[in-house]
């Protein structure tokens, strides 16, 4: 092997790089319980409020609010009349 | 110019920490007189609407509550009483209980502008904005008179109430108002008199704090005087039977009877204790006995006929 093949061997290498650093940041025990605490109340809340909001909408609409038709017909144009 | 950018470190509240912000003691006392104030209204109320509005009530409670801790946090902290709080106690942030505050308060008012009515909405937010804006920013560090007039704030729940039911306000809710109006001054005064020296050191001028022991002691007595016969009135105007009329002379005769001990005394905090811890009992036995006069006379009507 020449001295010239030898150095472009080094040459084509990949860079040495340097450890990658963690990225982001690392959630102590701590605070991964009250993520998982909070996440859990949000839930909680938004299950209730959806809740909330189906009942009052059948208890405002009552029970016709199921019987709506899914599509009306366009009114028909009618004949002028003399 | 060189700008120094911080990270902010991830939270370590949990949901207790909210629900401790949200004052959950103050808010059952809140839920429960706006219930009752809902109940004794003439119209009835679907369950299901009277539990939205309720939720509502409870959920302007807390933001009210979370928005009062984030402000006095500088206060809280100097207060025994107060200083286990989530912010002093560096559990939440400043900024987290404004956030949560601010969300829940339009939350809670919108919510009950569309499911129930407008008028409770606006009085709902116009409860936040009085225990806020009025008494926590502005009376509180001003004047001794702070908790007479932001007493109002917390005895707005029945007024809501009777509005989420109705739609329109009368006399009844108002006199509801007045009772717990009349009851605050009582209330805070007989806790501040035997945590005088909190007040003192966190710098907010409670009456005993400027005005001196004496002269609480003598607007406790008044306050009281006032108290008694306006739980009574409504039995004297109509809207509440014997059976309350009566549990309200008596409970009226023991916050008197306490009130005048705590007059007398001079140096202890004994009769002070008792009557903070009875005015608590007395409010709640009020309303009890109204809802249950209201429920039992409306059974024994519907039996009778």
């Amino acid at each position: 092997m020449t001295m010239a093949s030898e150095t472009m061997n080094e040459l084509r290498k990949p860079p040495a790089t340097e450890p990658r650093p963690q990225g982001g940041i690392r959630l102590t025990e701590e605070q991964l319980r009250a993520r998982r605490t909070r996440s859990i109340a949000i839930a909680l809340a938004l299950g209730a409020f959806v809740a909330v909001i189906f009942a009052v909408t059948i208890v405002r609409l009552g029970s016709g609010a199921l019987q709506r038709p899914i599509y009306m017909q366009p009114a028909q144009p009618t004949q002028g009349t003399k | 110019m060189s700008v120094t950018l911080t990270r902010a470190e991830p939270s370590i509240a949990g949901a207790g920490d909210y629900i401790e912000l949200m004052k959950p003691r103050v808010m059952s006392l809140v839920v429960f007189t706006a219930l009752v104030g809902m109940l004794v209204a003439p119209v009835h109320i679907h369950p299901v609407i009277g539990f939205a509005a309720l939720l509502c009530i409870t959920v302007g409670a807390g933001a009210a509550g979370a928005l009062n801790m984030w402000y006095d946090a500088d206060i809280d902290a100097r207060m025994a009483r107060t200083a286990g709080r989530p912010i002093p106690r560096g559990r939440v942030t400043p900024g987290e209980a404004a956030g949560f505050g601010f969300t829940l308060a339009v939350f809670s008012v919108v919510a009950l502008g569309l499911l129930v009515n407008l008028l409770a909405a606006a009085l709902l937010a116009f409860t936040i904005f009085f225990y806020v804006a009025i008494y926590t920013v502005w009376l509180k560090r001003s004047t001794p008179q702070n908790i007479v007039i932001g007493g109002a704030a917390g005895a707005l729940p029945p007024m809501i109430g009777w509005a989420a039911a109705s739609g329109t306000l009368a006399i009844e809710p108002i006199v509801l108002f007045l009772i717990i109006f009349f009851w605050t001054p009582p209330h805070f005064w007989a806790l501040s008199l035997y945590r005088i020296g909190d007040y003192a050191r966190a710098g907010v001028p409670m009456l005993p704090v400027v005005a001196g022991e004496g002269e609480t002691r003598r607007q406790i007595w008044l306050y009281t005087l006032l108290l008694a016969p306006l739980g009574v009135a409504p039995w004297l105007f109509g809207y509440a039977g014997p059976v309350y009329g009566v549990a309200a002379l008596v409970l009226g005769a023991g916050m008197i009877v306490l009130a005048l001990r705590v007059r007398r005394e001079s140096s202890s905090h004994t009769a002070c204790k008792q009557l903070f811890a009875f005015s608590i009992l007395y409010l709640f036995l009020l309303f009890a006995m109204l809802l249950v006069d209201r429920m039992s006379g409306g059974l024994l009507g519907h039996l009778a006929t």
